[in-house]
């Protein structure tokens, strides 16, 4: 009579040799994905140090004398600078890009002349018009809307680059005019003053380190890692496990 | 920057953006080109159908057995590669950086563990379902059951995010709304599954694939010329895109005098931004952690998928499983080195603050229409994302037909049914999966990879503890299967309960808690280990497995 204990096995007790072989080249697969894959972004979590972008750096040097109540116009210049850096990146949520409008107006026009504010402040209103107005039309009417907008802000970015100190065409000037407002307070909100500081943070300080700052055929190292290389190893250990699979099958003379 | 000669560039300025009288409208209006591209390409996949239609039950679930290495490959990249992979893989990176990088790995890194650890086996014990599998390796009626419950609500929710993606391209290309789009869309898709069945479907697949590839290459290729990166490997040389974005461009952005500029006539230009390429970033809102568990979730499910192990029971011979995987494989890669491009591009291409933040699941689109890419070859784009949706649904709409007709009404209902009936069966259980996921697909409960990882994640905790333990230890008994089957869904119940009723705006006692740590997109971190230790526990503790069955594995499949 059979007995049942004849047939047991398991990945970790083959019955034969050949079941060992195969146990061998599984594992040692198993364990050059897993160490590929999972072992080098724990190696990334624990090399990486909170790194400011520049912008964080001027952010903090100019933000206390905010605070103290005695901005120059030229700091001014350079924290409105700093809160453009973050409005400009498109994964800022919309209520800190909200503060950060309210922000960057403040600082806007307390640099503009009494006589031009008007004349911005009616440009700024147009350009609102016809984006609103976008939303609403089609097809030829749609692209002359837009071809409308473009001049428009052309012309307020003509305008506004001679008070901000920025750059006429300047990406900065560039979103600048995008978040410039009709309405604006002369003085930073309690909740601007309470807030500003964290959304700095949140949007400026990275996770960085040599495996991040390290560039390989034009990429971030690391992104380059995980994005390119590790398919390029999947397939390659596939590739290896079939031959070696087969080669050692036809050694043994086995037919499947 | 990789800067290019600039008289290569001109070579293309017949699609050179020229400011104004490239503007283009993202969304909104009927376009024709791409509308007949689309027309043309589902007709195609109509024909294919009815030309190699299904004739018998065999036909119907597993292609006869005649598809060979490479055609096998093509389908299961074709069957693989979702919506979610042309569509949503590249919008989880353009809104969350490095973490939409979990997808990439988790969508192909689980291929390795699928051949070294199944496909040969399962290849070799010679079922057509996988809830005929575990039926028979678990010996249990029940458990065939309750798989071919799981097989159909994994599938189910699989094409919750493909028929999320057809409406999404019938929307952009028909200028209907987007309830419209899905209504439409899902008709067409049932349609054809209804005519081809699998056999149709296997070789749909594999003129999916090429459609795919080529639609979703081509694009690329004219974006990094353009934008005088390294066009003639693109899945290298947006590496320099990647780090321009994290280094910034200053506006105006002049390459050898001529001017960069979107779509719009917008500079091609950034404020830096490392938080699209630096890992886990706070501002992105996710973790480390979160980056873990989606990658190992995906992986796991991938190695669990029904629809996705089927496809070994359509090849040959053994050696034919094995080397299938790596041409699926390899055809998979293709597009997955390439989505992270568009992803980069698209984020260079949007970044003037008067396009703002553009939706994820559309940003392959946008992408090519910002970067003034021709319209046909746009439309080409759209199609092949269609494809994509098209080819999934059908594999996976077979698959739970498969398990309605099979497993549930042939071997529990009515076993001395006629081939014939059996046919009707599985074809009445496509409709009435096809209208109760175009239901849900209304909804919109969350972007498309993320809905396709709910799949991956419930096959992690259900189908791929038993297929583990089934083939690799002859020790996993009955009670032991139904003891991890059990812990899996439990897990798989209390992360959706809780984002159910996230999403109704109500909360549970550790509502928090359950949505960070049992997350539904990435819950199998837990769910999958958690179900492989019970079963081995309950199995140690209990009767051990027959006889019959140690042998029948011992000696036909690891023999």
């Amino acid at each position: 009579m059979e007995s049942s204990d004849e047939y047991n096995f398991s990945i970790f007790r083959p019955r034969n040799l050949h079941g060992r072989k195969n146990r061998n080249i599984i594992f040692t697969m198993l364990l050059i994905w897993a160490t590929a894959v999972f072992g080098f972004q724990i190696l990334l979590k624990v090399v990486e140090k909170p790194v400011p972008e520049k912008a964080y750096v001027i952010f903090e040097s100019e933000w206390p004398v905010v605070l103290s109540g005695s901005m120059t116009g030229e700091s001014a210049g350079r924290l409105m600078r700093s809160f453009l850096l973050v409005k400009g990146k498109n994964i800022v949520s919309s209520g800190d890009q909200k503060i950060l409008s309210g922000a960057v107006n403040t600082l806007f026009y307390a640099a503009v002349p009494d006589s031009v504010e008007p004349v911005i402040i009616n440009q700024v209103a147009k350009m609102k018009e016809m984006k609103a107005k976008l939303a609403t039309v089609r097809d030829q009417e749609y692209l002359s809307t837009s071809s409308s907008i473009v001049e428009s802000a052309n012309l307020l970015s003509g305008e506004t680059s001679k008070y901000s100190g920025f750059e006429n065409k300047s990406l900065e000037t560039s979103i600048l005019v995008n978040c410039l407002s009709e309405t604006y307070q002369s003085s930073f909100s309690e909740e601007e003053l309470s807030r500003i500081p964290d959304i700095m943070s949140l949007y400026l300080i990275h996770n960085q380190s040599k495996l991040t700052d390290k560039h390989f055929l034009g990429f971030p190292f690391h992104y380059f890692y995980t994005a390119v290389f590790l398919l390029i190893l999947f397939v390659s250990l596939c590739i290896v496990y079939n031959i070696l699979v087969e080669w050692r099958l036809n050694k043994q003379g086995v037919v499947e | 920057m990789k800067k290019i000669s600039i008289s290569l560039l001109l070579i293309l300025s017949a699609v050179y953006p020229l400011h104004a009288e490239s503007l283009t409208q993202l969304e909104g209006s009927f376009k024709t080109g791409p509308a007949i591209i689309l027309i043309a390409i589902l007709l195609t996949f109509v024909l294919v159908g009815v030309f190699f239609r299904a004739k018998d039950p065999a036909d119907y679930y597993a292609a006869g057995r005649k598809i060979s290495r490479v055609g096998s490959g093509m389908a299961i990249a074709s069957n693989w590669m979702s919506a979610a992979s042309v569509l949503g893989m590249a919008g989880m990176m353009y809104g969350f950086g490095y973490n939409g990088l979990a997808y990439v790995v988790g969508w192909t890194g689980g291929y390795v563990l699928l051949l070294i650890l199944m496909a040969a086996q399962i290849r070799k014990y010679g079922k057509y379902t996988a809830p005929d599998f575990i039926g028979d390796r678990y010996y249990s009626r029940g458990l065939r059951i309750v798989s071919a419950v799981f097989t159909i609500l994994i599938s189910f929710a699989y094409c919750v995010g493909q028929f999320g993606g057809i409406g999404l391209m019938f929307k952009w290309i028909l200028g209907l709304n987007y309830a419209w789009a899905v209504i439409i869309g899902s008709s067409v898709v049932l349609l054809y599954t209804l005519i081809s069945g699998m056999i149709g479907a296997t070789k749909n697949m594999q003129v999916q694939y090429i459609i795919i590839v080529i639609s979703f290459l081509v694009p690329v290729f004219i974006l990094a010329f353009k934008f005088d990166y390294f066009w003639l490997l693109p899945q290298i040389g947006y590496g320099a895109a990647v780090t321009d974005i994290v280094q910034g461009i200053p506006a105006p952005n002049i390459a050898d005098g001529v001017a960069m500029v979107n779509a719009y006539g917008h500079d091609l230009a950034i404020v830096p931004s490392p938080e699209f390429a630096m890992p886990w970033d706070p501002s992105t809102g996710t973790t480390f952690f979160q980056w873990m568990a989606i990658c190992f979730s995906l992986m796991v499910g991938t190695a669990g998928l029904p629809h996705v192990i089927q496809r070994f029971y359509v090849v040959p011979r053994v050696t034919d499983a094995r080397w299938s995987v790596v041409w699926g494989l390899f055809f998979i890669c293709l597009v997955y080195w390439t989505a992270p491009a568009y992803s980069a591009f698209g984020k260079l291409l949007s970044s003037n603050p008067d396009v703002g933040l553009l939706a994820k699941d559309a940003i392959v689109v946008y992408t090519a229409q910002l970067g003034g890419v021709n319209s046909l070859i746009v439309g080409l784009l759209a199609a092949g994302a269609v494809s994509a949706a098209f080819s999934t649904v059908s594999g996976l709409l077979v698959a739970g037909a498969s398990a309605f007709s099979h497993d549930l009404y042939v071997r529990v209902i009515n076993p001395s049914s006629t081939p014939k009936s059996q046919l009707k069966v599985a074809r009445i259980g496509t409709v009435i999966m096809a209208v109760a996921v175009t239901v849900v697909a209304l909804m919109k409960l969350g972007l498309i990879a993320q809905l396709v990882s709910v799949a991956f994640s419930m096959a992690a905790c259900t189908i791929f503890p038993l297929f583990l333990l089934g083939i690799w230890w002859s020790g996993s008994n009955r009670a032991g299967a139904k003891a991890g089957l059990l812990a899996g869904s439990l897990v798989t119940l209390v992360s959706l309960t809780y984002f159910i009723v996230g999403l109704s705006g109500k909360s549970l006692p550790g509502q928090d808690f359950v949505s960070y740590w049992l997350n539904v997109w990435y819950f199998a971190w837990i769910g999958a280990p958690l179900a492989v230790i019970v079963n081995i526990i309950v199995s140690l503790l209990t009767k051990p497995t027959p006889l019959e069955i140690k042998k029948f594995l011992a000696e036909q499949v690891h023999n």
